[in-house]
């Protein structure tokens, strides 16, 4: 593999939580149930000589691809990728794996401030936060912080936000 | 009013809270629209028109024939519940304009009552449909940029009120700070403001480019499809019984073909006459006031403060003889398309004026590194290389070469497109503001202002990596959401972010 070559911008100082890792495991591992579920049925179900032959073997193969990547690699490339970050003035994230997206939100532009915790999050004590702008595409998403450090670091902007708006636009 | 408050989608308050509450017909600023809209309604059924399934199986039911007695009884049961159904819908519809907020009451049997408060209200739009006019009437659509329940609510409409009243509503929710005395200024509605400065003013002759803009083609052709279906519905008997004509001889499908450009070009003038005839832009005070329209008038008010920066769009028929059209971008506004329209089609030096006059110039467009170039046109070859890479199969195993030779012609198609593109590529920052263009079928160029960015979002693909470039969006909270210059060399992405914003983006830079 070769090294990567230096980011367009610089990278958030801060790692996520390593829960994250567990969280992506079992998402990858639902992700893979289901198909490979549906793979099953679609096997079993359909006579031999249905539609496209190929897919019976074809599906099979996806499925156990996709498993091994979701599984055994997306997390822990997803974990190196992810970094986070809140400085005096704004927040500022990278996420993805392959694509990778840096977003960065003033905290003077800042609307409101969601924290959510899914199913999967609450099993791992892991909470998101989302910090929103008046722009559709100038949302930031901070996955998979720790509940109570996703709680304070929520609180934290939604009071500075207050402190410094300016025409919130 | 305390009727069943159930209504189907809308915000509901409780009876007595905010000030404007409508009781009835008190003096407390409930007003209505002007009874002389029943007329209007019922002429074109506006209300009647949802009843038309319920009747068809009625009719069907009791048998009816054809006969001229039939169509007679059918024409005035739907004319007289067509103005039952508006006259019932004019008089349960009520709205205030109070101090603080709009209230909009309606509804038949579930009353909905929706409250827009004015520092929500981005634009006013008053707009007068023909039959409006006749009658001296206008419509006036406030658009709430809040509070919306579902799509397409984010406007309210008071349907029906005198001239003088809708400039009146216009000014007292545009003036945004609590007036005074709202009321006293009912007077001075109809008055031109003291300053008024025109920024634009349509020339007739910029009407001959619109053969050339899809958007203005698409309404012939709306219009053929509406005849066809009109002429389908038509009972046979009606129809003159023609032969079809010989279609095997050439010169009639040649005709037919030249009769066919013809209408279509007429028609787009003819569609962006009605939509855009005298259309004249006016600075006011601290407003763009656009008027427009030949049978539709619309006169549409924007904030200027609240104007962040402009898009200059050029479709590909349009940068063939130099015409653009200018939309601002306003924040908050709901159909940035439409409302924001500047100047809906003009010379492209005169469209760049305008452009100039609402945000400052940046300068001209810096060009995207050579990498930029390779990869949009490896982007639109792709698609043709694919199609050929199975052509190819096929061809070995089918003998088919057709496929291998539409697969070579899509990519070579592919080369001009991709340079095309990379042509539209371009970014700078200047002192206050800031510009991204891209696209070519429409070739968008946006200009904002520096205190637009709400935020920077960088992508980069793993191909983008290996290039050395990288996609860098502004995210705006007015237009589309989001401004992008795409390719951008990796290295400029912190330099660009730090001159176009605040100083915020400098957390972006490299260490």
């Amino acid at each position: 593999m070769l090294p990567d070559p230096p980011s367009p911008v610089r990278d958030p100082a801060w790692p996520l939580s390593r829960s994250a890792i567990g969280l992506w495991v079992a998402e990858g591992v639902l992700g893979a149930l289901v198909y490979g579920v549906l793979t099953a049925a679609f096997v079993l179900f359909v006579p031999p000589a249905g539609p496209v032959p190929v897919l019976r073997w074809l599906l099979p193969v996806l499925v156990v691809a996709y498993a091994v990547v979701a599984i055994g690699v997306r997390p822990w490339i997803r974990y190196r990728v992810h970094r986070w970050e809140v400085t005096d003035e704004a927040v500022y994230t990278l996420t993805g794996w392959l694509t990778r997206t840096w977003v960065l939100v003033p905290v003077s532009r800042i609307q409101t401030v969601d924290v959510t915790r899914g199913v999967l999050q609450q099993a791992f004590g892991l909470a998101t936060v989302a910090v929103l702008t008046a722009s559709s595409q100038g949302t930031v998403r901070v996955p998979h912080l720790e509940a109570d450090v996703a709680r304070r670091v929520a609180d934290d902007l939604a009071r500075r936000a207050e402190l410094v708006r300016d025409e919130a636009t | 009013m305390t009727g069943p408050t159930d209504g189907p989608s809308w915000p509901q308050s409780p009876p007595g809270t905010g000030p404007s509450w409508p009781q009835g017909r008190g003096d407390d600023g409930a007003r209505r629209t002007s009874p002389l809209v029943v007329l209007v309604h019922t002429a074109t059924f506006r209300q009647a028109r949802q009843l038309v399934p319920m009747l068809i199986p009625v009719a069907a039911i009791t048998g009816l024939d054809d006969g001229a007695t039939t169509v007679v009884v059918l024409a005035v049961a739907i004319t007289v519940l067509s103005l039952a159904a508006a006259a019932l819908s004019w008089w349960r519809f009520s709205y205030a304009d109070g101090p603080t907020a709009v209230v909009v009451t309606r509804g038949l049997l579930a009353r909905s009552v929706r409250t827009v408060p004015n520092d929500r209200i981005r634009g006013v739009e008053v707009e007068t449909p023909p039959l409006h006019r006749l009658l001296g009437l206008v419509r006036v659509r406030i658009d709430a940029a809040a509070g919306s329940v579902g799509p397409g609510e984010e406007e309210v409409v008071v349907d029906g009120v005198p001239r003088a009243e809708g400039d009146r509503l216009r000014t007292h929710l545009l003036a945004r700070r609590p007036a005074p005395a709202p009321r006293a200024e009912t007077a001075a509605g109809g008055a031109p403001a003291p300053s008024e400065e025109e920024f634009a003013r349509f020339d007739n002759r910029w009407l001959l480019y619109a053969p050339l803009v899809g958007s203005y083609l698409v309404v012939p052709l709306a219009a053929v499809g509406a005849l066809f279906r009109f002429v389908d519905e038509l009972p046979d008997s009606v129809l003159p019984d023609l032969d079809g004509p010989d279609l095997s001889d050439v010169r009639v499908l040649v005709l037919a073909g030249v009769v066919g450009l013809v209408l279509l070009v007429a028609g787009s003038v003819l569609g962006a006459a009605l939509v855009n005839w005298g259309f004249r832009l006016v600075r006011r005070d601290g407003s763009l006031v656009a008027v427009r329209g030949l049978l539709t008038r619309r006169h549409t008010e924007l904030e200027i403060d609240r104007i962040r920066g402009g898009t200059l769009s050029e479709g590909l028929g349009m940068r063939l003889v130099g015409a653009a059209r200018v939309n601002a971008l306003v924040t908050g506004l709901g159909q940035a398309n439409r409302r924001g329209q500047l100047l809906p089609l003009g010379p492209r030096e005169e469209a760049r004026a305008l452009l100039r006059r609402l945000v400052e110039d940046p300068g001209p467009l810096l060009h995207h590194p050579p990498a930029a170039r390779r990869r949009r046109i490896l982007r639109a070859v792709a698609a043709g290389l694919l199609v050929t890479a199975l052509g190819g199969v096929v061809t070995a195993t089918s003998g088919g070469w057709w496929v291998l030779v539409a697969g070579g012609v899509l990519a070579a198609l592919g080369v001009p497109v991709g340079l095309g593109r990379y042509a539209a590529l371009g970014h700078r920052a200047g002192p206050r503001s800031f510009t991204v263009r891209s696209g070519w079928l429409v070739r968008e160029q946006a200009v904002l202002q520096r205190r637009a960015v709400v935020g920077w979002r960088v992508r980069q693909s793993p191909f983008q990596r290996r290039a050395g470039l990288a996609t860098v969006v502004a995210c705006v909270g007015a237009g589309s959401g989001g401004y992008a210059a795409v390719d951008v060399a990796a290295a400029d992405v912190a330099g660009f972010t730090a001159n176009a914003s605040g100083s915020w983006a400098r957390t972006l830079a490299p260490r």
